[in-house]
């Protein structure tokens, strides 16, 4: 009886406590809420009202119901957009996983100036978004750029690499390709918790170098590959300043840069069609849900939870 | 007691949430705006009122523009001009964006390209108590829209052949005369140039980037590239034949291969053939002919077009470098027309900005800052003066939508360029795509 009762009196104190948390809680979190009301959720359904409209920015929006949507489905450049963007996406990013894990591979065999490196190869993640890369390579990859003049050494004739019609979206790419540093950085911590034990064993048994990596490594590993994974698409689907700075802001030459994110800008700012923009924004909002949504479904048959 | 200190604790932690959240809103209502409206706005009696004024450029006109509403505000005390300026190519989001938040600038510096839209929408309103005496009619009327005056211009510019008399001499080929040169003379002149210069300079860079070009070509055909009701008004012939002159252009060598042609038009005037001494001819609005003399280190040369007495007419014209136009809904008509006012007709204003604002449309003024111009500057005062007489109009106002154009030439002249459309294709695709653009 008396334990029962003592029993009663924890739970009712700490129930008092959690409610006191709860209160606690919601104090640190208010600012954090506040944003996400005011500079995410607001605008979120503000875009969607407009989507249905024929906002042009100088006017008031005049609702104009699925016309957005349903010119879109006529609008040859849309689908352009959408071709290119699924191209960068579908190529770059598992070649930038496959350089991140490489690289993670050859820096956690304990390099000396081990943080070094990391920092070295962590860098171009941190500038490739920048304007100020984004026009190095336009000078790099120009048609008496340095890239150039290296291949014109060896005999090779090259083309403008951004100025190109057929090469500029690849050259895109290789920028992405290029700033492999954080899904590295994750990659190596993920490596880290492999443990030597398993490598030991395998070694033992007679398996080869090939052979652990394929059924030691990658197995365990394939939690932190489905994390980037994620993330890298998600981030390549909004891929803008390299794009923009490199065309001059039109997605050119030709329309072979025009990604998505940069006709949706074109369309807004400077045709005054946000209507039609928010349309567009709703419409890869969708795709990238329903990639992500697919990813995980997929994910329960390769990614190995170890726990 | 215990129930008490509960509730207070309570009480406290409610103010607190309340505040933080306050503070949050504090904070992102600051980072929304630019930070240069003050709220104490006139305040009714005192008679002190506040305007804004809204212009792009860059650093220089930023300098020389404060120094102008410095003397603004000395000799009309009452009022503050709040500057609001940005660069060209976030000019017209930050605009736009304003405009949608109900926070229009009250004085608005607008583009040709931008006029109609703005006025047909009702963000800008009739201009009204600014004396335009002093600007000739032909010019003062490209500022209409619906026979209402929306906008006054700043000052003229000409699209006008550069040429590098330097690399022509190098080259030994004669300067051109450009009153009677024709388009085929100028395709035959750019090759020769490019075999006579030697390796990595050549005649002339591509034209095709640019409307301006086919408006000039498209007049002196008796055609234009809008009509003033809003349509098209330039033939399929027409666009053709201006795509097909760089394509002639490319094949004897006249003008670089198609990825230089890109990287040349990306790369504005300092890294331009002519800015680069890569080349003897290149198109510019008359008013950067001090930026690229200035990167060239050349004394480069103003010419016509070709083609002004080749076919029906003259096709140059006076195309107003900006206007001044003042916001539909601001509060202070007066005091902003006062402002734009004193922008155009002051004297002392035209020697702070000289050319700046392109060659003054106000010709009192132009005539007051003659002697205070540098070198390039008075090469263009004399190039338009002698153009003046053989200027038969202007075009009328571009119609809504006219600003996608830009983005449309690049994309269509590009694919010309490399050879992934024929001159015909390219004119069917011009035509099909401005015409959406401005019809929509």
């Amino acid at each position: 009886m008396a334990v029962i009762q003592e029993v009663a009196r924890t739970r009712g104190a700490a129930r008092e406590r959690r409610k006191g948390d709860g209160k606690a809680a919601a104090l640190f979190l208010a600012p954090w809420f506040v944003g996400l009301v005011l500079v995410t959720a607001f605008p979120l359904v503000a875009s969607l009202y407009l989507s249905f409209t024929d906002y042009s920015l100088l006017e008031a929006p005049g609702w104009i119901g699925l016309e957005n949507y349903t010119a879109m489905f006529s609008d040859p450049r849309f689908f352009q957009a959408l071709k290119v963007t699924f191209t960068y996406v579908l190529v770059s990013v598992p070649l930038q996983l496959a350089a991140a894990l490489a690289l993670a591979m050859v820096l956690d065999k304990g390099l000396r100036g081990l943080a070094f490196y990391r920092s070295v190869y962590y860098l171009p993640s941190l500038l490739g978004g920048s304007v100020a890369i984004a026009i190095l390579w336009r000078q790099v990859f120009g048609a008496d750029g340095l890239v150039n003049q290296v291949l014109g050494f060896f005999g090779i004739e090259g083309v403008g690499w951004v100025s190109h019609p057929d090469y500029a979206l690849g050259t895109l790419m290789i920028l992405n390709v290029w700033t492999f540093g954080a899904p590295m950085i994750i990659f190596l911590a993920g490596l880290r918790q492999i443990p030597a034990m398993y490598y030991e064993a395998a070694s033992i048994d007679g398996a080869g170098r090939w052979r652990r990596f394929r059924s030691i490594t990658v197995p365990l590993l394939t939690p932190i590959i489905f994390f980037n994974l994620v993330l890298q698409l998600i981030g390549a689907f909004q891929s803008f300043t390299q794009a923009f700075i490199v065309s001059g802001g039109t997605g050119g030459p030709v329309d072979s840069t025009l990604f998505y994110t940069l006709y949706l800008y074109e369309k807004g700012f400077s045709s005054y069609q946000m209507g039609y923009a928010s349309a567009m924004a709703w419409f890869l909002l969708l795709v990238v849900a329903g990639m992500t949504a697919v990813n995980f479904l997929a994910s329960k048959f390769w990614v190995f939870y170890d726990d | 007691m215990r129930v008490t200190a509960t509730r207070a604790a309570r009480r406290r932690g409610v103010a607190l949430t309340a505040l933080t959240a306050a503070g949050a809103l504090a904070l992102t209502a600051c980072s929304g705006d630019s930070g240069a409206l003050p709220s104490d706005d006139d305040g009714g009696g005192d008679g002190n009122v506040e305007i804004r004024f809204a212009w792009w450029g860059s650093d220089d006109r930023h300098k020389t523009t404060q120094q102008i509403i410095d003397l603004f505000e000395e000799k009309n005390p009452g009022i503050t001009v709040v500057p609001d300026y940005t660069d060209w190519d976030g000019y017209w989001d930050k605009l736009a964006t304003a405009t949608a938040g109900g926070d229009t600038p009250d004085v608005i510096t607008q583009e040709e390209r931008y006029l109609s839209d703005y006025a047909s929408r009702g963000v800008i309103g009739e201009m009204t108590g600014v004396d335009t005496s002093e600007i000739p009619a032909d010019i003062l009327s490209t500022g209409e829209v619906d026979g209402k005056l929306v906008g006054i211009p700043t000052g003229v510019n000409a699209y006008a052949m550069v040429a590098d008399p330097q690399i022509f001499a190098d080259a030994g080929v004669e300067m051109p005369d450009d009153t009677t040169w024709t388009w085929d003379e100028y395709v035959d002149i750019a090759g020769k140039i490019s075999k006579g210069a030697g390796d990595g300079v050549w005649g002339a860079q591509d034209y095709g980037f640019n409307e301006a070009g086919l408006n000039v070509l498209a007049r002196q055909k008796g055609e234009t590239l809008y009509n003033a009701d809003g349509t098209l008004g330039v033939s399929k012939e027409t666009v053709a034949e201006f795509f097909q002159t760089s394509l002639d252009l490319m094949a004897n060598g006249g003008q670089p291969d198609a990825s230089r042609s890109v990287e040349y038009q990306n790369a504005g005037p300092e890294g331009s053939l002519l800015g680069t001494n890569a080349g003897a001819m290149g198109v510019w609005w008359s008013n950067q002919l001090g930026a690229l003399s200035d990167a060239s280190g050349h004394e480069l040369e103003l010419l016509r077009l070709p083609g002004e007495s080749e076919f029906e007419r003259t096709g140059m014209y006076f195309k107003p470098a900006m206007y001044y136009s003042i916001s539909a809904k601001t509060e202070h008509p007066e005091e902003s027309a006062k402002l734009v006012d004193f922008l155009l007709n002051d004297p002392e204003v035209a020697k702070l900005q000289l050319t700046d604002r392109g060659l003054p449309a106000n010709l009192t003024v132009r005539e007051a800052i003659l002697p205070e111009l540098a070198a390039a500057d008075q090469k263009v005062a004399d190039f338009m003066a002698a153009l003046e007489p053989d200027i038969v109009d202007n075009p009328a106002v571009p119609p809504n939508g006219a600003n996608e154009i830009q983005d449309i030439m690049i994309r269509i002249n590009t694919e010309v360029l490399f050879e992934r459309m024929t001159p015909d294709e390219a004119a069917d695709a011009f035509l099909k795509d401005v015409g959406a653009a401005i019809g929509g």
